[in-house]
């Protein structure tokens, strides 16, 4: 056991200076957003900000400097240390303990964890060609792969090749296949969306809005595919709100005023 | 007691949809409830102060001197409710016509329908108009209700200062979730009959399907209603709206469950 060269008692006391100058731009930093109202500029909470983050670096740099000695360090308390005093005591239980504090190793592990997933890791946001590549390649892509399918029904192309007996829908009702016949030709299908279409026009029947694609050519502009309700539909319910309104009918079932009466 | 009620209007196409909907949020199924409704109105006979005429021999209890103490304050419409059957209602056969009119000119119809106006059960039902003013969003009026002597209530209703103004029938399916009743029901009404005045209730039922709804596209009435039985208890009242807020927001994508118009429920008589 060999006692401290000066240079290594001056590292020492480097890194403990660095350290309070850490501790108080923090506290300052703390203080200044609990206590000032109005909250602190941004220009000066941005200051603020760089000033920690440049006493960080120093640390960092420090530490990862000396790293052979830090590392080497052991710590014991010398005979003379009055250990008596029960903030001494403190203080030598701080300075001994082997494993980090409950509280920093939390803060540890969500250090590595977030250096771990960062940018430094993959590609990420670092390699905007590639990025900007994804970004060409991926609506292209996804259009593609929408348009190769018929939106609207109740199955796939490969359900329906598969035969749509075999599809386990795990529905009680049966799902009608009113697709069938889309697959003759496109024209018709052409024609059936039209007539859906005038169909929206008239009663506010049933349709649902099944797809929407870019409108082929031209750049802006999106189509919707409009599926007529199933016509296949063992009743048609027709939709039919009521004529009469609440108010009418509470009060009909209250003093018996016939709703037309009034 | 006071109730606490929201209510919903549900289109025709949605009510099957909606009775299983709830049959899942209750975990039970539906109760089908027939309901013959008279309304009556109350009407200030000179001279009218307590006295009880006739007829109310069998039921003396303490909550009907109240309610008659009630009835006799303010000039108020009431119902009364009677239950009845489908097997209740008149033939569905071709004779179902001429049934109808023996309802109407005559108590002794040929038709073979078990329905006895003299045994049919009845319950007196008061309403008080909505509190106004409330903050809460919920509907919240004084009710009782009482049971009445079977058979002919016109004329002891008739005795207690009422007169007969219309009577209906209502139709629909109650569910119970937690201390909630959920009524989900429609007006029917009775056909019209030539020979028909507002003189009193009908001594026969026409065939069911003769019933027509009041709301011509067959919709159907939500009513979800908590009871409380102290409705000075502001705790107990905050308790049940919020129970009812709890059932709208369950119910949110079904159906809007609101606070109806105070002013449709007005029971005052003017």
């Amino acid at each position: 056991m060999s006692s401290l060269t000066p240079d290594q008692i001056k590292t020492l006391e480097q890194s403990r200076q660095r350290l309070v100058q850490l501790t108080h731009s923090l506290g300052s930093l703390i203080t200044s957003l609990n206590q000032s109202d109005p909250l602190p500029s941004w220009t000066s909470l941005q200051s603020q900000a760089t000033i920690i983050s440049n006493n960080l670096l120093t640390i960092s740099d420090h530490l990862s400097d000396n790293r052979a000695l830090l590392a080497t360090l052991v710590a014991y308390p010398a005979p003379s240390y009055p250990a008596r005093n029960p903030a001494n005591t403190v203080a030598l239980e701080q300075l001994l303990r082997t494993k980090l504090d409950p509280r920093v190793e939390d803060w540890v592990a969500r250090g590595r964890k977030a250096g771990d997933t960062g940018p430094g890791q993959g590609h990420g946001l670092d390699d905007l060609a590639a990025l900007a590549a994804l970004w060409d390649w991926a609506p292209v892509e996804a259009n593609l792969e929408a348009r190769r399918r018929n939106w609207g029904g109740n199955f796939t192309l490969e359900e329906r090749e598969r035969g749509v007996g075999n599809v386990v829908t795990g529905l009680r009702r049966v799902l009608e296949d009113d697709d069938d016949d889309s697959e003759s030709g496109s024209e018709e299908e052409e024609g059936e969306e039209e007539s859906g279409d005038e169909e929206g026009e008239g009663e506010p029947d049933e349709m649902e809005v099944v797809g929407v694609r870019r409108k082929s050519g031209v750049a802006q502009g999106l189509e919707f595919d409009i599926a007529p309700a199933a016509s296949g539909h063992a009743a048609p319910l027709t939709v039919v709100a009521p004529v009469v309104p609440l108010d009418e009918i509470l009060r009909f079932m209250t003093v018996g005023i016939m709703p037309s009466q009034r | 007691m006071h109730e606490l009620l929201l209510f919903a209007s549900v289109p025709a196409h949605q009510h099957h949809e909606l009775l299983q909907q709830l049959a899942g949020l209750t975990a039970m199924q539906p109760r089908h409830r027939l309901e013959r409704r008279l309304v009556f109105k109350a009407y200030r006979k000179p001279g009218l102060v307590t006295t009880r005429v006739g007829a109310s021999q069998d039921v003396q209890g303490a909550d009907m001197q109240r309610l008659n103490k009630m009835l006799n304050g303010g000039m108020y419409y009431t119902q009364v409710v009677g239950p009845v059957t489908k097997a209740d209602f008149g033939p569905t056969s071709s004779s179902a016509m001429s049934a109808s009119h023996d309802a109407d000119v005559s108590m002794s119809g040929t038709d073979q329908s078990s329905y006895c106006y003299d045994n049919q059960p009845w319950r007196l039902e008061f309403r008080d108009i909505p509190e106004a003013g409330t903050r809460s969003a919920v509907t919240t009026r004084l009710m009782a209700s009482a049971s009445l002597p079977k058979g002919d209530i016109a004329v002891p209703m008739n005795a207690w200062g009422y007169s007969f103004v219309t009577e209906y029938m209502v139709e629909g399916d109650v569910f119970v979730q937690n201390d909630i009743v959920i009524f989900l029901h429609r007006v029917l009404l009775y056909p019209q009959a030539e020979s028909q005045d507002s003189h009193g209730p009908r001594q026969q039922l026409p065939a069911y399907h003769e019933l027509t709804p009041l709301e011509r596209t067959g919709s159907y009435v939500l009513q979800a209603a908590i009871t409380v039985q102290d409705g000075s208890n502001q705790e107990m009242m905050k308790t049940a709206s919020q129970h009812l807020f709890g059932l709208r927001e369950q119910l949110k994508s079904a159906v809007r469950l609101e606070q109806a118009d105070r002013l449709s429920l007005d029971t005052r008589a003017k």
